[in-house]
């Protein structure tokens, strides 16, 4: 026994000893994040800290620039073509791309891939639902075919859920593209201190809520990544986070809230990179008149619209926070200018309210999840929704709940009026057609096929199978100016989004999709 | 009555207490009115009723209510806690995990407070009144009132940030990788392996969050102490002692202290107790990923089988921290052995 625990601490000193000779020569990259994911395994990605690790570890067919999601370019795809009914897409892959154990890339791995992710009805397993197969008639070919035409197909391949995985080494490892994966798939486990992946970086080590390891990948196809190492470090709180890049232990806080812009931009080392979120916060009211009341009314939405002030109400989300014109966050294509947008009127509102029926005003709930997203204190937006309610004689209620509570009342459509906010699923415009009758939040809205106007019935049914951008943008127009004036919604404002990092660090860029593209970062 | 006759009685006092705590946990975590449904599944996940019933009925969640806690209280008698929702992983394993961060917080934490606390009340309750008096109760007082996050910051500003003397938050440096998993605590670990450089930076790591833990308690020790060492100091055995020609310090440390422990300890007992059952704040803080935060994110996400684990082993914690605290007192006072 003795001589296992001599040997034991003679090999642990040998190896803290060849540690010290690699962490001299090599770069570091450290991360603070107030870490929100449970699984490494991308095709059950959904939160947005994973895709930090994704967008390193693995690559899609398709992809956006680092600085935007208004343009999808190739990737491991390196050209496709559309049918002409928008059904079939054929993509030729890149014939140089290897996987970070050698292996060669092949259209199979895309398949195996795919079906995988859709069999293992996980959260991500909805962004699939409009593809009917996927093919590889050759070694670089591949045929995806639809159920519909769906425009927002490509967007909807960017995101980590559609990452490529070396089949062959998942399924030693347990995993299946199999209809019954959901059950029988058991390569998460391995997933989540390994990858198989064709990106820059593979996992090396994932301590769950302390640390998450990526090294370099030495058989990476493209040009290799500044960084030896990239360490994303849970630190939850905000506060710490900050102190942290202060000291210069973490290199980037990708949690920074608006509170704390200014004494970064103060700090000479500390850079700090501020823009509008793709979080909208809006106003629900129900188009039931049984759970909305007065809310349900058309004239009285209308009248809300113009009762609120809205730069006052961005300005209460702090920084870098700025106000949509109608549902569709600045920044997807096809949203209207924010110049488009409402100003206050006073005088217009009361007037449409006087029109409704309510000159002497109402009292109603309003329902809101008692929680703070991303630097927005819900409370505070609630009370000056009230303020501005009581100057058109509106006394609202204000009526906070736990959150898990709230969402049920939210999810079950049994809120009458509400403040909410929604992330997108996906970067394309059509995302927001869940807000139209029938949609996700149309159905919470008790907004239905049933009882909505055929106008925008129409609206969006033209707009779900185009596919020509032009003819979208008009339809994404004329549907948000609709809104404007019937929808039983208030779009509110975006917050902002705010990260830190030290100002050695070249490369910095943004998009909603993955925020940071940590392979691209050098010193 | 023979010692282990009451410990065997104790312990098996543990399993109707378990049980109690078991069902309440149960029955509190699901008379809340949300859906775990909703906090483990995406947006649209659970906006699709064939998932959402795919994932009700792996959690068993479509089951009568007594039937669920029948079959976890089946499965925890073959030792089987179950497996997390929110993470999949085994609840047994997590705990393993966060336990020891929080064992090794918390016994930091309370070696802090008490050897402050005593040495403090002691020297607080034999010059009374004077200025030394008022400086440990002033001090004391700001120890258990100053809110911890509070504490916590300006002990990471001041000392990590501008005197750079104390490392960062989290349990080592992020550079420095874990030791090899043999207890789970990072010191002791990095011991057993020979790793002296990760040993050293577990124990820098260690400073500043015991000591923001240790505060609250030091406090509340200190006022202890000194009360029940005042009320020692004016018994009768007390002058008997002196007029014997014993030391000053002897008969403070041997006569007085010694007899003002009980109350000292069933404090001290209570306060590892509750140290051991997680700090959410300073754990949040200094990114100590211990059983506080666990037991905070699954009350958060709804998460049952790691809400019920945790609870049984908060109990479990307290029920063990109670039985020391009476055989100390066992140790301490002579009269109960033979009682």
């Amino acid at each position: 026994m003795r001589r296992i625990v001599v040997l034991l601490i003679a090999l642990s000193l040998g190896m803290v000893g060849m540690g010290g000779v690699i962490a001299q020569e090599e770069q570091v990259l450290v991360v603070g994040l107030s870490e929100d994911y449970h699984s490494l395994d991308p095709s059950r990605a959904y939160e947005p800290g994973g895709s930090l690790v994704h967008h390193s570890v693995y690559d899609t067919l398709v992809t956006f620039p680092s600085d935007s999601v208004s343009e999808i370019i190739p990737n491991l795809a390196e050209s496709w073509d559309i049918s002409e009914d928008g059904m079939v897409y054929t993509f030729t892959l890149r014939d140089d791309v290897t996987f970070s154990n050698g292996d060669p890339l092949t259209a199979e791995d895309v398949v195996f891939s795919f079906n995988r992710m859709k069999n293992l009805k996980d959260n991500p397993s909805f962004l699939a639902d409009t593809i009917a197969s996927v093919e590889a008639p050759d070694d670089l070919t591949v045929v995806l075919t639809l159920t519909q035409p769906d425009a927002a197909i490509l967007a909807k391949l960017i995101f980590d859920a559609f990452s490529i995985l070396n089949a062959d080494v998942v399924r030693e490892q347990g995993g299946t593209d199999a209809e019954d994966a959901a059950e029988t798939d058991t390569a998460e486990d391995w997933l989540m201190n390994n990858s198989a992946g064709t990106g820059p970086y593979m996992v090396a080590n994932y301590e769950p809520t302390v640390q998450t390891v990526l090294v370099r990948n030495p058989n990476y196809w493209g040009e290799p990544a500044f960084f030896d190492r990239i360490i994303i470090q849970n630190l939850p709180e905000t506060s710490t986070q900050k102190l942290a890049l202060e000291a210069g232990d973490i290199d980037i806080a990708m949690d920074v809230i608006a509170d704390q812009v200014a004494s970064f931009e103060a700090n000479p080392d500390i850079e700090v990179f501020s823009t509008q979120s793709d979080t909208l916060i809006w106003l629900l009211m129900n188009a039931d008149p049984e759970i909305g009341g007065p809310v349900s009314d058309p004239l009285v939405q209308r009248a809300i619209r113009y009762a609120l002030n809205y730069e006052e109400l961005r300005f209460l989300s702090g920084e870098g926070a700025n106000n949509p014109a109608s549902m569709v966050p600045i920044g997807f294509a096809g949203a209207l200018d924010p110049s488009e947008g409402f100003a206050q009127d006073l005088d217009k509102a009361r007037a449409l309210l006087e029109e409704a029926g309510y000159a002497d005003g109402f009292t109603i709930d309003l329902e809101y999840p008692d929680f703070n997203y991303i630097g927005t204190e819900f409370g505070i937006v609630a009370q000056k929704v009230q303020a501005d309610l009581a100057q058109i004689g509106i006394t609202a209620n204000l009526v906070p709940q736990e959150f898990q509570v709230s969402l049920d009342l939210y999810r079950n459509g049994e809120q009458g009026f509400s403040l909410w906010l929604w992330n997108p699923d996906y970067y394309d415009t059509l995302d927001y057609v869940e807000f139209l009758p029938s949609g996700v939040v149309g159905n919470r809205t008790n907004w239905t096929d049933e009882n909505a106007d055929s106008a925008i019935l129409e609206l969006r049914d033209a707009v779900k199978t185009e596919l020509d951008p032009a003819v979208r943008a008009e339809l994404f127009g004329e549907i948000q100016r609709w809104l404007q004036e019937y929808g039983p919604y208030a779009p509110l404002f975006q917050p902002g989004v705010h990260f830190a990092y030290r100002s050695d660090l070249q490369g910095f860029a943004y998009n909603g999709q993955w925020r940071v593209d940590l392979t691209a970062l050098s010193r | 009555m023979a010692l282990h006759k009451y410990l065997a009685r104790r312990l098996l006092l543990m399993i109707p207490l378990l049980i109690g705590i078991s069902l309440v946990a149960f029955l509190i975590s699901n008379s809340i009115p949300a859906d775990p449904t909703a906090a483990n599944l995406g947006e649209r996940a659970a906006a699709d009723p064939e998932i959402v019933a795919a994932f009700r009925a792996k959690w068993g969640l479509d089951e009568p209510l007594h039937v669920q806690y029948l079959t976890y209280m089946r499965n925890l008698l073959q030792g089987d806690l179950g497996t997390s929702i929110r993470s999949r992983r085994p609840i047994a394993e997590e705990l393993a995990r966060y336990l020891p961060a929080t064992i090794e917080l918390a016994t930091a934490g309370i070696v802090v407070s008490v050897v402050a606390g005593i040495i403090f009340g002691v020297i607080s309750a034999v010059w009374r009144n004077r200025p030394i008096d008022f400086f440990v109760r002033f001090i004391s007082l700001i120890g258990v009132s100053a809110p911890v996050f509070w504490l916590a910051l300006i002990g990471l500003l001041i000392l990590y940030l501008r005197l750079d003397i104390v490392p960062g938050p989290g349990r080592l440096d992020a550079r420095i990788p874990a030791p090899p998993y043999m207890t789970g605590m990072y010191t002791i670990d990095s011991l057993l392996a020979g790793q002296w450089s990760t040993f050293r930076n577990a124990v820098e790591h260690l400073l500043l969050p015991s000591l923001v833990l240790g505060a609250f308690s030091s406090g509340l020790i200190t006022r202890i102490t000194r009360s029940s060492m005042l009320e020692v100091l004016s018994q009768e055995y007390m002058m008997t002692a002196r007029s014997k020609g014993l030391k000053e310090r002897h008969v403070i440390l041997r006569h007085g202290l010694r007899n003002a422990l009980m109350p000292v300890v069933t404090i001290i007992g209570l306060s590892y107790g509750s140290l051991l059952s997680g700090a959410v704040l300073t754990e949040t803080i200094f990114a100590w990923e211990g059983i506080g935060r666990y037991a905070y994110n699954a009350a958060r996400t709804l998460d049952f089988p790691a809400i019920m684990g945790v609870s049984m082993l908060i109990a479990i914690v307290f029920v063990v921290m109670n039985l020391i605290v009476d055989l100390l007192y066992y140790w301490l006072d002579p009269r109960l052995r033979q009682g």
